[in-house]
C-alpha cells in the first residue's frame, strides 16, 4: 500500500456574495495576488512536509482558468518539489495532453523533473477536464484522438532512439529527438485518472498503467469503476495489480469524531458548493455516447448535489473522524475497492494551514502505519482474490 | 404531399434522406437542431418542388460523423451525396449551420447550386455582433434564442429540461439519459464543424464573391442567436442577393413559421 498527499491548491478566498461557477467564466478580478502569494507557498510547504511524515509521494494536477485549483502548470510545482524533497515520488496527475502542442513539451518537462528528482516522477496523462476545452477553445471532438497521438509521441520519445519521425493526423514531427531523456527505464510509471470513461479504462488496462478514480462521487460509483477496470485488465489477459489502482478521497483526522466534523465541515462545503460548480460541464463530443452513458450512471451522485453531512458520510465522499474511525473507514473501503494507492486530499477548500498540518500528522502517525500493516506491499488487497489465493 | 424517409449509401456510410414532391429539386440542409422528422416546412415545400432533405452525419440515423473533421470534409460529403442522388445543380436552402454549409458549397462549386437560400445563416464572424454560445448554455436560455414564442412545444420542452437540471443541482445525471441523448449527439456533430473557429470560417467572407447563383437571404426578425449583421453581410457580399425577413420567428424559423418561410422560398424560386 502506498500513500500520497494530493493537493488541488484551491483558491480559498472567493467573496461571499459570489455564487457563480468556479470554472471557465469565474471572473479573474476575484483573484487576489496577495492571497496567491501566501497560499502557493503554504500549499508547497504542506506537500514538502509529507516527506518528513513518511508519505510515499505527493500529487499535483493541472487545471486552467478556475478557482478550484491554482495549478495551470503542475510541472512548475513538481520542479520545485523535485528540489525540495529527496525521497517521495512526485506524481503529476497529470498533464492534459491535448493542451500541449506539440506534446513533445510534456516529454521534455517530465524528463526534466525525472532528472532533477533522480527518478522520482510519476507521469500522469489526462485528456483534460471538460472546462479546459472551453477555456482553451480546443475542439472536444478531437480530444481522444489528440490524447492518443500525444501519448504515443511521449512514449516513443522516451523509449526509442532519436532523431525519429512521427506523422499523425493531429501532430506531425519530422525531428522527434527529446533531450533530456528520463532517468527511469523504460519510462516513469504512468498514471491515468478517470471518471468512468470505458475507453480510458481499456486504454489503461492495455498499457498496464495505473487507473486513478476521481473523487466526488458516491462510493458505489468507485466500486463499479474499479470492477470495470479489473474486468478490462482480465480482458487483456492478466489480473490487475493493486498498484494499478488508486482511490482519491478527501481525508481529515482530528482527536475525536466530533472535533473532526466540527473543524472540517464548513471547509468541505466551501469546496463542494463554491469550487465544484462548473466542473462537470461536458463539451459536446468530448466522450463517446457509450462512455457518456456509463458516466451518467454515476453522475446523479456527484458531490454537488450533496446537502447534508449524513449524505457525505453515507457515500464516503470524505473520510473524516478520529484516527480509529478514519482507519476503519479506509480499511473497509480499500479492501472493497482493491486500490493499492491511497491519494488523500488532506487540504480541501478553505481548510486552514494549522488544521491541515495537524490532520496530516495524526494520519501519518496513527492511521498510515496500521494500514501499511493491514495491506502489505505486493499482497492482493481484494477480499475475494485473497480467498482465491488461499 | 408528404416527404418520406429513405436511406442511401454514401461514401461516409448510410445517410438518412427525406424526399417527396415533384418539380425542380430543392435540397434542404438542417441546422444544428437536426430538424427533419415531422418538419412541416418540408411538406409545404414538397407541394411545388422535389424536396430532398438529407440528415448530416451524426444527426438522426445518418452515419459517418467520425470521418468528418471540418467544413471542408462536410462539403465533400455533400458533393458525394449530390452525385449519388443525381443532383446536378439543385436549389439549396439551409438553416443556420445548414446555411453555412450551403454557402461553403456555393463558394467552392458554384456550378452545383442553381439557386441559394440562406436562412439565419452561420458561417461568418462579425466583431461586435458575435453569434451567441450554443455549446455551454442551458436549454432554458437557448430556448429564448430559438423561439419567438416560448409556448411553442419544443421551447416548452427545453424549459422543462432546464427545470430538471436545476432540481438536480445543475447535474446532468439528474436527467434520464435517453432524453438528452439526441441532443448530445447533434451537438457533438456540430462541434466537429464549429467549435473552433466558433461557427464560422475566417476565409468564407472573402470567398462569397464566388457565388454565382441567384441568392436569397432570409432573416427571422426575432433571431437573437445570430445578429442581423450576419444576414446583412451575406447580402452585401453576394452579388445581387436579396434579403427578406420573416416576422414572429426566432432562430429556428423552419420549425416555428413553416408556412411563412415556405411562402418566401416559393416566391423566390418561382421568380
Amino acid at each position: 500500500m502506498r500513500f500520497f498527499n494530493f493537493h488541488l491548491m484551491p483558491y480559498p478566498a472567493l467573496p461571499k456574495d459570489y455564487d457563480g461557477p468556479a470554472w471557465v467564466t469565474c471572473p479573474n478580478e476575484l483573484f487576489d495576488p496577495d492571497v496567491g502569494h501566501q497560499v502557493y507557498n503554504r500549499y508547497l510547504d504542506e506537500l514538502i512536509y509529507s516527506e518528513e511524515l513518511g508519505f510515499d509521494g505527493v500529487c499535483v494536477n493541472e487545471h486552467h482558468q478556475n478557482a478550484y485549483g491554482l495549478m495551470p502548470s503542475p510541472n512548475l510545482m513538481a520542479a520545485i518539489l523535485a528540489r525540495q524533497t529527496s525521497r517521495v515520488k512526485i506524481a503529476v496527475v497529470g498533464n492534459a495532453l491535448p493542451l500541449y502542442d506539440p506534446p513533445t513539451r510534456v516529454a521534455e518537462e517530465f524528463a526534466m523533473i525525472d532528472n532533477i528528482s533522480g527518478g522520482r516522477l510519476i507521469a500522469g496523462f489526462v485528456v483534460g477536464g471538460g472546462p479546459e476545452y472551453y477555456s482553451f477553445s480546443i475542439n472536444p471532438a478531437h480530444a481522444r484522438e489528440k490524447f492518443q497521438e500525444a501519448h504515443d509521441i511521449i512514449i516513443k520519445a522516451w523509449t526509442e532512439p532519436g532523431p525519429q519521425e512521427y506523422i499523425g493526423k493531429h501532430y506531425r514531427l519530422r525531428f522527434l529527438n527529446t533531450w533530456p531523456r528520463p532517468v527511469q527505464k523504460p519510462h516513469p510509471e504512468v498514471w491515468i485518472p478517470g471518471v468512468g470513461s470505458l475507453e480510458t479504462m481499456e486504454f489503461v488496462a492495455k498499457h498496464r498503467y495505473a487507473y486513478m478514480g476521481i473523487p466526488y462521487f458516491h462510493i458505489s460509483v468507485f466500486d463499479r469503476q474499479f470492477r470495470l477496470f479489473r474486468e478490462a485488465c482480465e480482458k487483456e489477459g492478466y489480473t490487475y495489480d493493486p498498484k494499478q489502482a488508486g482511490w482519491l478521497v478527501p481525508t481529515y483526522v482530528a482527536e475525536t469524531d466530533e472535533q473532526a466534523r466540527e473543524q472540517y465541515e464548513e471547509h468541505f462545503w466551501y469546496f463542494v458548493k463554491r469550487l465544484l460548480p462548473g466542473i462537470s460541464i461536458q463539451p459536446p463530443g468530448y466522450t463517446t455516447l457509450r462512455s457518456m452513458e456509463n458516466i451518467a450512471k454515476g453522475a446523479g451522485t456527484f458531490a454537488m448535489s450533496l446537502n447534508t453531512w449524513d449524505e457525505v458520510e453515507e457515500g464516503v465522499y470524505a473520510v473524516v473522524g478520529s484516527p480509529q474511525t478514519v482507519y476503519e473507514k479506509l480499511e473497509a473501503n480499500i479492501s472493497k475497492l482493491g486500490t493499492g494507492n491511497l491519494l488523500g486530499l488532506f487540504q480541501l477548500g478553505t481548510l486552514p494551514a494549522d488544521l491541515t498540518k495537524r490532520s496530516m500528522e495524526l494520519f501519518a502517525q496513527e492511521v498510515m502505519p496500521r494500514l501499511r500493516e493491514r495491506f502489505p506491499e505486493g499482497k492482493p488487497i481484494l477480499e475475494p482474490s485473497e480467498a482465491v489465493a488461499s | 404531399m408528404t416527404v418520406e424517409a429513405q436511406t442511401i449509401a454514401a461514401h461516409v456510410g448510410s445517410i438518412q434522406v427525406r424526399r417527396g414532391g415533384s418539380g425542380d429539386p430543392l435540397v434542404y440542409l438542417h441546422s444544428a437542431a437536426g430538424e427533419g422528422e415531422g418538419l412541416a416546412l418540408l411538406d409545404e415545400l414538397a407541394k411545388r418542388h422535389d424536396v430532398i432533405a438529407p440528415m448530416f452525419p451524426g444527426f438522426g440515423e445518418s452515419e459517418g460523423i467520425e470521418q468528418i473533421d471540418d467544413m471542408e470534409d462536410a462539403v465533400f460529403h455533400l458533393l458525394d451525396l449530390f452525385d449519388r442522388l443525381e443532383l446536378d445543380a439543385p436549389a439549396v436552402v439551409g438553416l443556420s449551420l445548414g446555411g453555412w454549409l450551403a454557402a461553403e458549397l456555393a463558394t467552392r462549386y458554384p456550378e452545383r447550386v442553381s439557386k441559394l437560400i440562406l436562412v439565419n445563416p452561420a458561417g461568418l464572424y462579425i466583431k461586435g455582433a458575435e453569434i451567441k454560445d450554443i455549446f455551454g448554455r442551458g436549454p432554458g436560455e437557448m430556448a429564448e434564442d430559438m423561439f419567438a414564442d416560448q409556448s411553442h412545444p419544443m421551447a416548452a420542452q427545453m424549459h422543462q429540461v432546464e427545470k430538471m437540471l436545476a432540481s438536480g443541482g445543475g447535474n446532468r445525471g439528474a436527467i434520464p439519459f435517453e432524453l438528452i441523448k439526441p441532443q448530445l449527439q447533434t451537438m457533438a456533430a456540430t462541434a466537429r464543424l464549429g467549435w473552433d473557429p466558433y461557427l464560422h470560417n475566417p476565409k468564407l467572407r472573402k470567398r462569397l464573391h464566388r457565388i454565382s447563383s441567384p441568392t436569397l437571404i432570409v432573416r427571422a426578425t426575432e433571431d437573437t442567436l445570430i445578429p442581423a449583421a450576419h444576414s446583412e453581410a451575406y447580402a452585401s457580399e453576394i452579388a445581387g442577393a436579396k434579403l427578406v425577413e420573416v416576422a414572429k420567428a426566432a432562430h429556428l424559423v423552419s420549425i416555428e413559421r413553416p408556412a411563412e418561410l415556405a411562402a418566401v422560398i416559393n416566391d423566390f424560386l418561382s421568380g
